[in-house]
């Protein structure tokens, strides 16, 4: 019977903070090239949160190896068939992105903003990739709901374009710009987000049938069906159309929407190896 | 490349002395363990990063309705594919000149991908090293003349070492002589090359379905999924991405709640 490795907590954050980091960089990315003028705070937001984040990814990823002395030993291959090795080389060329955007963030000249507009249409693929690489990674595996999930990559990165919305919207709220250019378009980017989200989960869980069991029934199905599917989806959802005029709705909103995201990366990193 | 070598695991013959196991330890110096309860003589449940050579104890009814052994000297099956090579990101699992697959211990640095990778749960974490573990076919010593030392230790031949031609047309023999003996569900487990995983080079004989042996019936490589799930990700993505261009697209239009 095939053996579970043994991947937790260092794992699922990561695979959290992965997804908010290339969502909130490809989300910044489009702002930057395809909004207006004044958008260009959520597209600075959203690349300064991809920057650190992406850091502390490596981070996670370099601790939880059983010799993390040896990190670099990833970087001896590249197997493009292998979610594992384009992953880890996928980590490392998107922070050069993060920080080339970061550090372009913080120059006014036009010049400047051109290049970043550039780097940011390039390097949206990479986040794109970072958001949904680690489903695939897990469904590239032998075992079971893992390897029968067929759209665990498609649910991972509308989660994580969706949390990486919600993580520009907080920020943007508690540095005071909530009402200020952007709010609106982030949060509208980001119930659709969550739309798509909603009905891939609902594919996703359809498509398994009984393989989705270790989630829909027993030990973490309450957090599964309340944390995700309630509190993480359809209660943000529903504040964000009811009251999307009031600032705090929306931002109590996107809270929940971040605390979703680490739910299903819990759940399904953790129902099958405990 | 070298003819591929083999081993033929005939569980017929096996008489659950455990020879191959404690051969395997004590050539390979694998250290010692808490023993685990399993309900009967097999120890322990599953492989370990001690363990690589593991008797499986099963029993299964008689028609009379008595209970009867079934035997079984497990292993590392070196599969032609095999799911842990491809997954390891180091390289550190490879291919020998014999076909056989191994993990190179200076160059593994412990993701455990492999673990999840293996459709039987052969690979194995070691916390001790913090690196992966598994047969090794006992590289050094085929690379000396010798048999594995399971194989060697055997004392009814029921674990074979050999090439893999010759090993599999044995094999198949030794199914027909089974067959005439009434044993109707013996079958061979991994010696077609154009079977699952492309054949395993440890193979073994089976007198029953290999459910009944905790096999799975029909092992897949986990990387078959790669492709289509990366080709899902791809349409959430421009879907998601399409999303955010409509939010965001106003050039020359007012910003909505601004």
């Amino acid at each position: 019977m095939p053996k579970p490795p043994g991947w937790e907590m260092m794992i699922v954050w990561y695979f959290f903070l992965g997804g908010i980091a290339g969502g909130a960089y490809f989300t910044a990315a489009i702002a930057d090239n395809f909004g207006s003028a004044r958008d260009g705070r959520v597209a600075k937001i959203g690349y300064l949160i991809a920057l650190p984040l992406t850091a502390l990814c490596g981070l996670l990823l370099t601790a939880d190896l059983g010799m993390p002395t040896r990190f670099l030993n990833m970087m001896r291959t590249f197997k493009f068939w292998d979610p594992m090795s384009i992953g880890a080389w996928a980590v490392g060329i998107f922070g050069l992105f993060t920080f080339a955007s970061s550090v372009l963030s913080f120059r006014g000249s036009p010049r400047a903003i051109a290049l970043r507009r550039k780097v940011g249409l390039v390097g949206l693929f990479v986040g794109f990739f970072l958001a949904s690489y680690t489903g695939v990674l897990l469904s590239a595996t032998a075992l079971p709901f893992w390897t029968d999930a067929r759209l665990m990559g498609a649910l991972f990165l509308a989660s994580g374009a969706s949390t990486g919305m919600a993580a520009i919207s907080v920020v943007m709220f508690l540095t005071g710009g909530s009402g200020g250019p952007g709010w609106g378009k982030v949060k509208k980017a980001d119930r659709y987000s969550m739309i798509v989200e909603l009905i891939v989960l609902a594919l996703f869980l359809a498509l398994l049938g009984s393989a989705a069991r270790p989630l829909t029934i027993g030990h973490f199905a309450p957090l599964f069906w309340g944390g995700l599917v309630g509190l993480g989806l359809i209660i943000p959802l529903a504040l964000d159309l009811v009251g999307h005029r009031l600032k705090v709705m929306g931002a109590v909103s996107a809270v929940l929407v971040l605390v979703g995201g680490f739910v299903l990366r819990y759940v399904v990193v953790m129902s099958i190896q405990s | 490349m070298a003819k591929t070598l083999a081993m033929f695991t005939d569980t017929s013959l096996c008489i659950g002395c455990r020879a191959c196991q404690v051969a395997c330890k004590q050539w390979n110096e694998l250290g010692a363990e808490l023993p685990e309860w399993t309900g009967s003589y097999q120890n322990h449940h599953h492989f370990t990063d001690k363990t690589f050579r593991l008797v499986r104890f099963m029993e299964e009814p008689k028609p009379n309705g008595e209970m009867a052994w079934l035997l079984m000297s497990d292993v590392c099956k070196h599969c032609a594919q095999a799911g842990c090579l491809d997954a390891c990101p180091t390289g550190a699992i490879h291919r020998t000149e014999f076909g056989t697959v191994n993990i190179n211990q200076d160059i593994c640095n412990g993701c455990r991908y492999c673990v999840a990778a293996c459709p039987f749960g052969v690979v194995s974490f070691s916390h001790d090293t913090g690196r992966a573990s598994k047969c090794t076919f006992c590289n050094d010593r085929i690379h000396n003349g010798l048999g594995p030392a399971c194989a060697k230790a055997c004392p009814t031949e029921s674990i074979q070492f050999g090439f893999r031609d010759d090993l599999v047309k044995k094999a198949e023999r030794r199914v027909e002589t089974l067959k005439g003996m009434g044993f109707k569900d013996a079958q061979l487990y991994g010696a077609d090359t154009k079977g699952f995983l492309g054949g395993l080079n440890a193979f073994f004989l089976l007198l029953s379905k290999p459910s009944t042996y905790n096999l799975p019936e029909n092992p897949k490589l986990p990387q078959r999924n790669v492709l289509v799930d990366s080709l899902l990700s791809l349409g959430s993505a421009l879907v998601v991405g399409l999303g955010a261009l409509l939010a965001f697209r106003s050039r020359g239009e007012g910003d909505g709640d601004a």
